[in-house]
């Protein structure tokens, strides 16, 4: 790793010209021109289908620009792969790492990188010892004799920061690193990171959660539908002024009126007790948002799947209008009128080389056939309306999902559940990943939704989402339910407090 | 909050939407069609290199005999290969049921009788290979790996590992008759192929097997029955492949008791050849049909070439790997 002298700081290492990108008769990123400065984080900041993705593989080399080139230390260049661009000094850590998870740490950080020695013969102590120094400049001590598909998040993402900083990275780019770390691993990679700005590195950091930006970058950039809208010096910018920009107007009402609709209860819960579980009883309404908070393993998933038949309850009833249903297997609580809508869109929601039409039929076989056989005009009706209703952004309905954008891709997800009618709605995470126009959209439709009688129970790690959508909040500890409390008497705070109380 | 979202894109593109689909569907077909380029190239070369004898209605006749049970399999196996698992079991199998229909005819039993009992053993087998990967969890590639070892097994037993002679030419028409100037074989694999056509394309079923081997757990948490749904594919392969077996023993008027296994990887090679033809990667029977079209004309081509048959076994290989890059090298293109 080389240390800039200061004089050159203000020279561009990476610089974008006028970049475009078609797929198809979609611009997806549309002349977009940055500069990368040494010694500088600098944040990409935009909606889900803004271009940021499309812009970083361009960056790092995955895929050619339709127009425009790239320039690095003021020079022209094609990048022609991955390996093209780490030799150039540039380096990009996916959102997904690419760690082989059975190597140990000094394995991963050297992998693919030609040392001295015998060729083809590893040496293991060699590797252990250079791979030490190197987490040592990062502060970390971490185990080298386990495979680091053990190691914790935040290790992973530092082991993928050091097989970087070998390759003498002078261009980071970092794809939404913290989605899967803690507060305190989060403010462990920002320290490592601000010191490797220090050092002289330019770091891209692309990330959906604004404070982290505030607090991290130099400098901001904000993309809305593949467009560059501005750049600017992050002290010159706030939280206001940055979601204006991504989403085109000014960030109003993003959640919709509360309810006051008293609502007939529709599902009761009477000690269900599962895997984690503990002995919960509560009440869902018609025409009224249940939000279930608690911290990850404390049970809030599995209460849902243990309602929605997805996992068997080990003990107390289920009733759906008086009606056991404890034990129905997931298609025979669907048909009961209960559906859910699970947290991994693409890994649970979505068959992906599948067309929207499809993926919504597949959960309405039976109502789109007649004796077996599949009503095409029938499955095209449905997806039609729906995406008109819900206005997913494609094409046709012929599209395959996996071209959509995230939000669009939830939307079809949730299209494919509603349209079994269900009397209760569980959503698991219904607005993770996706960006803040969409998420609004899905605060009114679930409103929407309620307002027609229907009961939602929603599961979210974020508590401003559940303050701003439910009407009452479960709190779930370790299983065991806490409180229900009324979401306009509470705050972020004392619910995060509940979070973290046992109860008597 | 209808108005308070952007419109999609750009005007530019918004414009261009009416054109799209076609011209996108067209392109589509030419840069994924390489396999069928192939197809189209191969019956070229061999109309040029030998018109009298490759080019005629008899040789075609010839090609669609030559492929008709290894047809029946490659149907099945495409189902089977659409749910995301493979069937290395359905070759033996197909001998097996051969050697069963054999002895069965050779020990007096009435013919349908004799067909429909073997039928029904390749069910039974099917069902055996479908509970292992559909509800015990094994891997299909151990399993079948497993059952057609054990199948082989069975029909060396069966048959005292010699071939099974004297079947009744009630039964042989099966396999050597005509319709007409179409040979029998033609017309059951035919049929055969409509079927799985229209339960893959038509059916809840079919929906159902293309949405477990794109996303299983999609499929399950949208209410599907994902064991059953593997296991009926395992059982609609037995079914094939006890066809194959039955049609092949009438051809030819024995039953040996490994006279059906290069019929597996023939059938898998079939099923990859026409998946290139995808455009997402999955088996389609219409592709399927290509793949069976290059693995027959390019056998029967060499033949009248009078190539060598094992130089023939290196090209076949050669040629496969060749459409499947091809076809790879397209998509990245794009």
């Amino acid at each position: 790793m080389k240390t800039t002298p200061h004089a050159e700081a203000l020279a561009a290492v990476l610089t974008t010209n006028s970049i475009s990108k078609d797929y198809g008769p979609v611009r997806v990123v549309s002349d977009i021109s940055l500069d990368l400065l040494p010694g500088s984080i600098h944040a990409l900041l935009g909606e889900n289908g803004a271009g940021k993705s499309t812009l970083i593989k361009i960056l790092a080399g995955i895929i050619a620009p339709s127009e425009g080139f790239i320039e690095i230390d003021g020079m022209p260049r094609e990048l022609r792969s991955v390996r093209d661009g780490q030799a150039r000094g540039i380096v990009a850590l996916p959102q997904e790492l690419t760690l082989v998870p059975t190597l140990a740490a000094a394995e991963n950080i050297y992998l693919g990188m030609r040392r001295t020695g015998w060729p083809g013969i590893s040496n293991r102590r060699g590797l252990d010892r250079d791979a030490r120094v190197q987490l040592e400049r990062l502060g970390q001590e971490i185990s080298l004799d386990v495979p680091v598909g053990e190691l914790s998040a935040v290790q992973q993402t530092m082991i993928a920061l050091a097989r970087a900083i070998v390759r003498d990275a002078r261009v980071l780019i970092l794809d939404e690193p913290t989605a899967a770390l803690t507060d305190a691993e989060t403010e462990q990679l920002f320290t490592v990171l601000r010191a490797l700005r220090d050092e002289g590195t330019a770091i891209l950091y692309v990330s959906h959660r604004l404070e982290e930006v505030f607090s991290l970058a130099d400098t901001a950039t904000v993309l809305r539908n593949g467009h560059h809208v501005w750049t600017k010096p992050i002290s010159e910018t706030n939280t206001n002024d940055v979601v204006a920009a991504m989403i085109g107007r000014e960030h109003g009402q993003v959640f919709p009126a509360r309810s006051t609709n008293a609502g007939i209860p529709l599902l009761a819960l009477n000690k269900v007790q599962g895997h984690r579980v503990r002995g919960i009883s509560l009440e869902a309404r018609a025409g009224r948002v249940l939000g279930i908070a608690g911290l990850a393993g404390s049970g809030r998933s599995e209460l849902l799947k243990i309602i929605a038949g997805v996992e068997r309850a080990q003990g107390g009833s289920v009733l759906l209008d008086g009606i056991d249903i404890t034990r129905r297997s997931l298609a025979a609580t669907m048909n009961a009128g209960i559906v859910y809508v699970p947290e991994e869109r693409r890994s649970q929601g979505l068959v992906m080389s599948d067309t929207i039409e499809a993926n919504i039929a597949l959960a309405n076989l039976r109502s789109l056939s007649v004796a077996g056989v599949a009503l095409r005009s029938r499955e095209s009706a449905t997806a039609k309306r729906r995406v008109a209703e819900l206005q997913i952004k494609t094409t046709s309905v012929r599209q395959l999902v996996a071209e959509l954008s995230g939000g669009n891709q939830q939307k079809v997800v949730l299209a494919k559940y509603l349209e079994r009618e269900p009397k209760i709605l569980l959503l698991d995470e219904p607005t993770r990943g996706i960006d803040i126009g969409t998420k609004a959209e899905i605060y009114q439709l679930i409103r929407r939704l309620t307002n027609n009688g229907m009961a939602v129970i929603v599961v979210s790690s974020e508590i401003p989402e559940l303050l701003g959508i439910a009407d009452e909040i479960v709190v779930l500890h370790e299983g065991h339910l806490t409180e229900i409390v009324s979401a306009d008497q509470s705050s972020n705070e004392s619910i995060l407090h509940l979070c973290y109380r046992k109860p008597e | 909050m209808m108005t308070l979202f952007p419109p999609l894109r750009s005007p530019k593109t918004s414009k261009n939407q009416g054109a799209f689909p076609r011209k996108s569907f067209l392109s589509r077909r030419l840069a994924s069609s390489g396999t069928l380029i192939g197809l189209v190239g191969l019956i070229a070369l061999f109309a040029v290199l030998r018109p009298k004898i490759f080019l005629t209605p008899l040789n075609f006749t010839n090609i669609l005999e030559q492929i008709a049970i290894l047809a029946m399999v490659a149907a099945v196996q495409t189902i089977v290969m659409v749910v995301g698992d493979f069937d290395l079991s359905v070759g033996s199998l197909a001998s097996l049921v051969g050697v069963i229909t054999a002895q069965l005819l050779v020990g007096g039993m009435d013919p349908v009788l004799a067909i429909f009992l073997a039928l029904c053993s390749g069910i039974i087998a099917g069902a055996i290979n479908g509970f292992l990967v559909a509800y015990l969890g094994l891997s299909a590639f151990i399993s079948t790996l497993a059952t057609m070892t054990s199948f082989t097994g069975l029909a060396l037993l069966l048959s005292n590992g010699t071939t099974v002679f004297g079947l009744p030419d009630a039964f042989i028409w099966l396999g050597q008759g005509r319709v007409g100037p179409v040979p029998m074989p033609v017309i059951i694999a035919v049929i055969l192929v409509i079927l799985v056509w229209f339960v893959l394309s038509k059916t809840v079923l079919g929906r159902s097997w293309y949405a477990v081997g794109g996303n299983s757990e999609a499929a399950r948490l949208s209410g599907v029955n994902t064991n059953l749904v593997r296991f009926s594919a395992f059982l609609a392969s037995g079914f094939g492949a006890a066809l194959a077996g039955i049609v092949l023993t009438a051809r030819l008027a024995s039953g040996h008791p490994s006279a059906a296994d290069p019929l597996m990887l023939s059938s898998i090679a079939a099923v990859f050849l026409g998946i290139t033809l995808s455009r997402t990667g999955q088996p389609t029977i219409g592709g399927t049909i290509v793949g069976l079209g290059i693995v027959g004309v390019l056998n029967n081509g060499l033949n009248i070439l009078q190539v060598n048959s094992y130089v023939q076994q290196v090209l076949t290989g050669v040629i496969i790997i060749l459409a499947v890059s091809l076809s790879l090298f397209s998509k990245k293109r794009r």
